[in-house]
């Protein structure tokens, strides 16, 4: 039987400087543990950034990046909690 | 929980991007998800890891979407007029032979307008980087067709489609002997930084086309209505052939989008190099 796997051992947040984004999903598309969604909120241009929704200890952030690689905004940053 | 712990490499990465960007201007002009953001971050992060520094580096720009990017740069930068990104930059390189010159603009700059220069600057092997976002279109006018958009492609100067046959930007830059010639998509986002990264520690003339959307004047014509979709097509569709023939690289209406890097080669001399080298003799 596959051993259920651990909890991630690497874990991170997401700094989200919502003035910044326009709405394009990539960031909650291709988030791999998919923890980033649509927030109901608008920002003041009416586009709604993402928020973090984890759901420990499985669904969490684990600081791999790719969400402030995708965004075309610069408005998403990763911080690493140690 | 969070401790003000070491930063890690990619946190530092983070911070130096945002040092590189005039912020005071963002958030920046470009539509929802259009792709030319997404190139830019790839760009200041293959820079900052490859240790260049800013203060010696130069950003050029033509005309367009894409040209907007040489005003969102915190290093010395330049908005050309539309065609010309390729013969400013070849100016400042000879003249300040010991900056990085970085040319970074659209299909339509750099290929239609400014094909010209595009040929003949590669001919003589300039030493510069051209890194070259094509959207298929001219986007910033409102979505004309023109060299580089596909056979097929509905634009608005081809409501039934697009007659002509585009521009193999890989396949001209190589007949041209450009020796670092490659081409990614902007959902190849490590493949794109590394590639810059290491195109900038070689000489002469260098090209990389970046596939790019622009959801808004031109997928929304081509059944790519929302920035997803297109990130979805180049996903789906695109194949890494580094020995790709000519024909292969073709690109096709919403066809196979064949990338990496098709020409790597060292030890060509450079077109300044060769005219030191003149000036050398008839000094003698
Ligand atoms: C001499 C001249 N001719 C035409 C124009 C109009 N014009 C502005 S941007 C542009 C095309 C830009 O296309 P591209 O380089 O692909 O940039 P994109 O907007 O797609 O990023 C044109 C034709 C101009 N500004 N100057
Ligand atoms: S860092 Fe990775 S896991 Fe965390 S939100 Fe971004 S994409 Fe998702
Ligand atoms: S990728 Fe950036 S701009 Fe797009 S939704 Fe996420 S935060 Fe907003
Ligand atoms: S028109 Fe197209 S290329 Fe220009 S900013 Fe909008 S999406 Fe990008
Ligand atoms: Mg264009």
């Amino acid at each position: 039987m596959p051993q259920k796997n651990a909890p991630p051992k690497k874990r991170g947040t997401v700094k989200i400087m919502e003035e910044r984004c326009k709405g394009c999903w990539y960031c909650v598309n291709y988030c791999p543990t998919k923890v980033l969604v649509v927030s109901p909120r608008l920002n003041s241009k009416g586009y709604h950034p993402p928020e973090l929704k984890e759901e420990p200890p499985d669904k969490v952030c684990i600081a791999c990046h790719l969400c402030e690689l995708f965004c075309p905004d610069f408005a998403l940053v990763v911080e690493e909690l140690k | 929980m969070i401790s003000a712990g070491k930063k890690s490499t990619m946190e530092l990465l983070r911070e130096e991007v945002e040092s590189l960007l005039r912020i005071d201007r963002l958030p920046h002009v470009w539509c929802p998800g259009c792709g030319i953001g997404i190139t830019l971050n790839a760009f200041l992060r293959a820079l900052i890891r490859a240790k260049i520094d800013p203060n010696k580096t130069v950003v050029v720009s033509g005309i367009g979407c894409t040209g907007r990017a040489a005003g969102y740069v915190n290093m010395d930068s330049f908005h050309t007029t539309h065609g010309r990104a390729i013969p400013f930059a070849v100016g400042i390189k000879f003249a300040r032979p010991e900056l990085n010159v970085v040319v970074f603009s659209g299909d339509g700059d750099l290929f239609a307008i400014g094909g010209n220069h595009f040929v003949n600057a590669a001919r003589r092997n300039h030493d510069i980087l051209v890194i070259a976002v094509n959207n298929f279109t001219y986007g910033m006018t409102g979505g004309q067709h023109g060299p580089t958009t596909p056979t097929g492609a509905y634009t608005t100067t081809t409501p039934y489609g697009n007659p002509d046959r585009p521009f193999n930007i890989p396949h001209l830059a190589i007949s041209l002997g450009a020796p670092y010639v490659a081409r990614w998509t902007t959902y190849h986002l490590m493949q794109l930084q590394n590639s810059i990264y290491t195109a900038l520690h070689r000489k002469g003339f260098r090209v990389i086309e970046v596939i790019s959307q622009c959801p808004t004047v031109y997928g929304r014509r081509n059944e790519m209505k929302s920035p997803l979709e297109m990130m979805e097509y180049f996903r789906k569709f695109s194949v890494r052939k580094d020995d790709a023939t000519f024909d292969e690289m073709e690109l096709t209406y919403n066809g196979r989008i064949v990338v990496g890097v098709f020409r790597d080669v060292q030890g060509i001399p450079t077109y300044e190099e060769r005219y030191n080298d003149i000036i050398r003799r008839a000094q003698k």
